[in-house]
Parts: structure tokens; C-alpha cells; sequence
């Protein structure tokens, strides 16, 4: 039983972190239309700047600067921001698939300079030794994974009620008007470039917090975290949730990554031993088949768009 | 949020009660977690591997299975993702209850797994593949707590066979000449470091880029401080134009050089009457009778050789951990990583893979002698990182062909070692 409640305190630390970037896509994909197909590379991008912050000093390595978790969080969420920034300068002035396939290019890219950059990341080494903040302050592992999914909760929390407010403020109802129609939107006097490059410096930099927290947790870093399957996920877990609604963001988050995980677990339950080695497929036949199934009896995701109302025109 | 997912694990559970019934012959079983990418880009290698290891398992259940269980091998798909195998590792150990796991292949999932999973929960962690130095790294640290272990040859004994070979011919001034990518960095850095301790000296320490047209800069540079013999770590094309141009400039031809220039296309370019007192190192197989035992036992098994990456080294990953489980007085991840020590002493009694093999460790086990492993890789010695040496050889050019003058056993290769570490 109580291992039970280790695996799912563990399944739920990895998901709610998957969720914080679900969020950070919903608002540029939900909110404001931006076809993000490079959520792995910010998230990369946030999780070597926290490791290099927190982790501890190493020969022929930059960093070790070993400030607290906060801070080194705090550090990959402004990496990934200003990643974003320069992308976007770059990028936004493309529309759809055309973003979809520079984003794709700029993951792999960072994907590629993580690999080869040895003095920042470490070539394909990795960084090890990156500190858990939880390892201190309890014994054991339970104890420590509890911990930390307090803080992961924490940051999903923030994230979650902050992109709330956003969404409803002005400048929020300013990013679907956007993404309804940017023609009418410039029109009524709003600058459509600005405010997309807004949105997607916001969006990144909450991807680059959920690699912060995954790196934190893991207390390793390597290229290999951050392969394009990922992005892949992210996408499929804000399509399952509901785009353009943040409760079905987490939602989906924490759905798709149990269907993804617990099918493992099915498969090695069923199959007879000596035809294991060849389940694999199976797997991936799976998951195909449940989230297509999914899309089919739920095309706008579990939790569809609220309606937003001006509180103004509200009778 | 979770009905959902219970509702999933029942019906898994439901599913797992309807073929347990009659598939139950066994009294007790003990569980062996595999956690391995079965399915994704490494799917055709990692299923192989993942074969071999059920294989390994099937040898000993046959052999009645350990402490007179039945072994239950379970394997997950890591997909070839951290993510995704860090969970079947945890769910392996959480829910299912396994004192230890096998796997992965990429150091990049294998890591995350035995820092978040193993390490924390006291599983013991060994792997038929993953490569990475920063497992030796982590394990010097004293980060993974012992739980660590790898039953693939590491790099380490490369520069550790240069410095040998050096200090062998009574060379005491050396210069060094190594490629500049990680492989020749790496292996320099450490050459080093390891002279010194047989003592020789190393008068100069030259990186060269490759694929230049002349290496003489480079080459007088080394010249500095009359060395009186060159390591040269190279690659055949580049390697002969440094050897060509060392020769012509009055260098000596004290070589000594590393693997990749055993082969004809450098002593082609160079000419053999220059190379007549170059000697070098290279990697060697196994020579003893259990890799012949295990090479007969796959063919039978799977109708074809055992060809392929990590075949071996994957059935001896599964036999050594059996074989500790068989060992320990209680199993659980502390007492494997323990007796995984104990089954492969370097003072015990050597055992061989097959059902006599293990019948044979567990009467010397129940005795309470030392038994050593001696496997499809060859005799396994793991030092205090959880690392294994592969054997080595030595050669020199005779003629138009290179012919061998030592060989050097994992034993001998980890004793060397762990002399210059120490």
C-alpha cells in the first residue's frame, strides 16, 4: 500500500511538472494561436540555466554557483524568457505551420548546441550532482518526494492562478482577439506583433520553469531530456485537456501522462513473459489508439473554452 | 482527477488474476525489474538485449531457480526516455517490490533513473550498456552509494596500457601528440596523470586538429625538451602524416601509439622499415572457456550467433545479480549490491555460465566458499566505482602485418588500474 502512494506521489511530481508546460503552451496556443512545435527546447533552455545555477562547482564546467532552488528556478525561467525573445524577434512574423516548422528547428538546434557546448552543459555528460532541494530538509525517499511535490504543486499553483488572471485581463482578452482575428484586432488599435512576442516570452518562460523543476527532481541534466518526443506530449496532453482552458491544461497533463505510463504497467500484466521483449509496439499501439479515441468523442478536449465576459458588459 | 487512472489499474489487475491462474506452478518467486527500450529508435537493439536477459533468466530457472524460487523477470519499455523510464523504474520498485534493476541502455536514462529511483530507494542498479563517464564521476563523488554497476568495459584502461607500454621500454622523457576531440583529450589527460606513477616524464602535451595538410608545427613543438620516445594518440590518415613528418624532422622512432593505428592503412603510409620499434595497445576478446560456453549456449537458444551490442554483457549483467540474490542471506538492494561483491572476488573459485555452472555456484554458495564469475565477457571485476575492465592486447608491426606480443586479462588490466588510481 504505502508503495502504492510512493509510485503516485512520484507519478504526480513528474506530471504536475509536464502540466506547468502545458500552461506555458496553452497561453500561446490556446490563447493566442502560436503554433510553439519547440516546447522542449525552452524547456531545455530553463533546465541547464537552473542546473548551472544550483549545481555544485566542477572542473571544466561553467556554473557551480550553487544558489538556492528558488533563485536557480527564478534564473531558467528569464533563460528561457529572453531564449524566447530572440526566437520571436525572429519568428513571430510567420504564421502557422511556417512558426511550427522554426520552432521545431530552433528545438533541435538547442537540442544540438546542449550537446556540444561542452563548457556550459556538459557535452553529452550531462551535469550531475545537481541538488534536490528537498534531500535536506527529509529523510527518505517518500518524504522527499512528498516535499518536492509541494513545490511542484506550488509553482503549478502560481502558474495556474496567475495565467488565470492574465487571461482575463485586458491584454488577455487582447491575445484571443488575436488569435480570432488579428486583422480586426490591429484595426482597433492594438499592435498584434508586440503582443504575440508578449505571449510567447511569457508562455517560454514557463516552460523553462517546468525544466527547472524536472532537473531539480531528477538531480541530473543531459540533452537527452529534451528530445523532440517531448514537445510531442506536451502538445498531446493540451489537446486531450482542452486548449484554451488552463484547469484542462493540468488536466490533460496529468490524464495523457497516466495513460502514457500505466499502459507500460497493463502490458507487462497481460502479455506472457517470453513475448514481453516484442510489446513494445504494443505500447505505443496503446497509447495511439486511447488518445485517438479520445479526440473522437471529445474533438475540443475534456474541458473545452469558457466564455470570457467583460465584467463591464456582464447585465 | 484518478478515477481514471484506477480504473486502469483495475482492470490490469483483473486482467493479471485471469492469467495467473493457471500460469501459478511455482511455491515462491523473486522478482527481477528490467527496465530497457523496447520500442523507439534503440527498440531493435534493446529488444535483443532484452531477450538475452530473459534467456540468462530461463538458464537459471532451469538450473532451480534462486534459493529454490522461481525468478519472475519483469520488463519495462523505457521508450528511450528519461521521463518515461524513470517512471517504470519507480513503478517497478514501488508497486512491484524489485531490490533491483537492470538497465538501461542510454546513460542518459540510466542515470536519471539511478539518481532518482535507485540511489534513493536503496535498489541496486546495473547496466549492460551505458557508457557515460559521468557514472564514474557520480560514483567518485560517492553519490551513488555502491549501488552502481556496469558490466561494459570502460575507457579508463586506454591510457593506462600507453603508460605501460612507455614505462615497459624504459623510456624516461615522453612527449605526447593526441587528436583534439574528447576521445584524445580525454585519453591525454589522463595519460598525464598515469606516466608519472610507472616513472616515466612527459616533456610536451600537443593537440592537433585533424584533417590538416602538415602537422610541422605541431611536431617541433613536441620536439622541445629532447624527448626520447612520442605517445601518439591518432587516427591512421592524420596519424601518418604526424609519424611521417616527426621521422623526417629527427624525431625518434620510440613510438607508442593507441589503437586506432593498428591497421594497414598506416603502416602503408608510413612505411614499416620506420616502424620497426613502434609498439601499441588495442582491445582484446575474453580468453577463457565461458565465453566459448555462452557463445554455444545462445546459438542453441536463439539459432544465430550472439552478434550484436550488449549481448553479452547484458547475460552477465542477469547471471551476476542472480547469482548475488543466491548469495545473500535476505535479498533486498543493500545485500545484492554486497554479494554482487562476493561473486565475483578476485580469490574465489571461478564458475561459468549453464546449468552446471550454477549448480556448481550455489553448492560452493551453501558451503560458504567464495565463488568468482567468470562470464560471457570474460572474468568480471568491478572496482570501487561499479566499473569492469575489458582484456588488452599489445602489438607491433612486423613486416607488412602487425602481430600481437602481450595479453593482458581484465585481471591484469584492473590490477594496473587500480594501482595507477591509487
Amino acid at each position: 500500500m504505502i508503495g502504492i502512494v510512493s509510485y503516485l506521489v512520484f507519478f504526480l511530481v513528474i506530471a504536475l511538472i509536464l502540466g506547468v508546460a502545458v500552461l506555458g503552451l496553452n497561453l500561446q496556443w490556446g490563447f493566442t494561436g502560436l503554433f510553439n512545435a519547440g516546447v522542449a527546447g525552452f524547456m531545455a533552455v530553463g533546465g541547464y540555466a537552473t542546473a548551472i545555477l544550483i549545481g555544485p562547482s566542477r572542473e571544466a564546467v561553467a556554473g557551480g554557483f550553487e544558489l538556492p532552488f528558488v533563485v536557480g528556478l527564478a534564473g531558467g525561467m528569464v533563460a528561457a524568457g529572453a531564449a524566447a525573445a530572440v526566437v520571436g524577434v525572429a519568428t513571430l512574423r510567420l504564421r502557422e505551420e511556417y512558426l511550427a516548422v522554426a520552432t521545431f528547428g530552433i528545438a533541435i538546434s538547442i537540442q544540438l548546441v546542449a550537446l556540444n557546448w561542452e563548457y556550459l552543459t556538459g557535452g553529452t555528460l550531462g551535469l550531475i550532482g545537481i541538488p534536490n532541494p528537498a534531500a535536506g530538509l527529509a529523510e527518505g525517499p517518500l518524504a522527499r518526494n512528498v516535499l518536492y511535490l509541494g513545490i511542484v504543486l506550488a509553482a503549478a499553483g502560481l502558474a495556474y492562478a496567475g495565467l488565470g488572471r492574465i487571461v482575463q485581463s485586458p491584454w488577455g482578452r487582447t491575445l484571443k482577439a488575436i488569435r480570432e482575428d488579428e486583422t480586426a484586432a490591429a484595426s482597433l488599435g492594438k499592435n498584434p506583433v508586440r503582443i504575440r512576442l508578449e505571449a510567447f516570452i511569457l508562455g517560454s518562460a514557463i516552460m523553462g520553469l517546468a525544466g527547472g523543476l524536472y532537473v531539480g527532481f531528477i538531480g541530473y541534466v543531459s540533452p537527452f531530456d529534451f528530445k523532440p518526443i517531448l514537445t510531442f506530449q506536451i502538445w498531446t496532453m493540451l489537446i486531450v485537456g482542452g486548449s484554451a482552458n488552463n484547469r484542462g491544461a493540468l488536466l490533460g497533463a496529468v490524464l495523457v501522462w497516466a495513460i502514457w505510463t500505466t499502459s507500460g504497467f497493463i502490458i507487462s500484466k497481460v502479455v506472457p513473459p517470453d513475448m514481453m521483449a516484442q510489446s513494445g509496439a504494443l505500447q505505443a499501439v496503446l497509447i495511439g489508439v486511447v488518445l485517438v479515441a479520445m479526440l473522437l468523442f471529445r474533438p475540443r478536449g475534456l474541458i473545452g473554452e469558457e466564455e470570457h465576459v467583460s465584467r463591464h458588459v456582464r447585465p | 482527477m484518478n478515477i481514471p487512472r484506477n480504473g486502469l489499474v483495475l482492470a490490469a489487475a483483473a486482467a493479471a488474476l485471469a492469467l495467473a491462474g493457471p500460469a501459478a506452478a511455482a511455491d515462491c518467486t523473486i522478482k527481477l525489474g528490467v527496465v530497457l527500450p523496447v520500442s523507439g529508435p534503440m527498440g531493435l537493439v534493446g529488444e535483443r538485449i532484452a531477450d538475452t536477459g530473459q534467456f540468462a533468466v530461463d538458464v537459471f530457472n532451469d538450473a532451480g531457480g534462486v534459493k529454490g524460487c522461481k525468478v519472475e523477470y519483469l520488463l519495462r519499455d523505457t521508450q528511450g526516455q528519461s521521463t518515461v523510464g524513470v517512471d517504470a523504474a519507480k513503478s517497478l520498485v514501488d508497486i512491484e517490490g524489485v531490490p533491483v534493476l537492470v538497465g538501461a541502455i542510454s546513460s542518459g536514462v540510466s542515470l536519471p533513473i539511478l539518481t532518482s529511483v535507485a540511489v534513493p530507494s536503496k535498489v541496486t542498479q546495473i547496466s549492460c550498456c551505458s557508457s557515460s563517464t559521468s557514472f564514474t564521476a557520480l560514483a567518485e563523488e560517492g553519490k551513488t552509494e555502491g549501488y552502481w554497476f556496469r558490466t561494459y568495459a570502460t575507457n579508463r584502461s586506454q591510457s593506462a596500457m600507453g603508460a605501460l607500454l612507455t614505462a615497459n621500454k624504459g623510456y624516461k622523457k615522453t612527449a605526447v601528440i593526441y587528436v583534439n576531440t574528447d576521445f584524445g583529450v580525454g585519453l591525454a589527460k589522463q595519460f598525464e596523470q598515469d606516466l608519472p606513477r610507472l616513472g616515466g616524464t612527459i616533456t610536451k602535451m600537443v593537440a592537433y586538429n585533424e584533417e590538416q595538410q602538415s602537422y610541422r608545427a605541431e611536431v617541433t613543438a613536441a620536439m622541445e625538451g629532447d624527448p626520447d620516445s612520442l605517445f601518439l594518440v591518432a587516427f591512421p590518415v592524420d596519424g601518418a602524416t604526424i609519424t611521417r613528418e616527426w621521422l623526417s624532422l629527427g624525431g625518434t622512432g620510440n613510438l607508442v601509439v593507441n589503437n586506432s593505428l593498428r591497421s594497414a592503412d598506416y603502416l602503408e603510409a608510413v612505411g614499416s622499415k620506420h616502424l620497426a620499434d613502434l609498439v601499441g595497445y588495442d582491445s582484446a576478446q575474453p580468453r577463457t572457456d565461458s565465453v566459448a560456453t555462452f557463445n554455444s549456449m545462445f546459438e542453441a537458444r536463439f539459432d544465430g550467433p550472439p552478434d550484436g551490442p550488449g549481448l553479452h554483457s547484458m547475460f552477465d549483467a542477469v547471471t551476476v545479480t542472480l547469482l548475488a540474490m543466491e548469495s545473500a542471506e535476505e535479498i533486498n538492494g543493500t545485500s545484492i549490491r554486497d554479494n554482487i561483491r562476493k561473486v565475483t572476488s578476485s580469490g574465489g573459485e571461478p564458475v561459468h555460465p549453464g546449468p552446471e555452472g550454477i549448480a556448481k555456484a550455489r553448492e560452493l554458495l551453501a558451503a560458504g566458499k567464495a565463488i568468482r564469475y567468470v562470464g560471457a565477457t570474460g572474468p568480471l571485476q568491478f572496482d570501487e566505482n561499479g566499473d569492469v575492465q575489458a582484456p588488452k592486447l599489445t602489438w607491433r608491426f612486423e613486416g607488412d602485418r602487425n602481430v600481437e606480443l602481450d595479453y593482458y586479462s581484465t585481471g591484469d588490466v584492473a590490477e594496473l588500474i587500480m594501482k595507477l588510481d591509487n
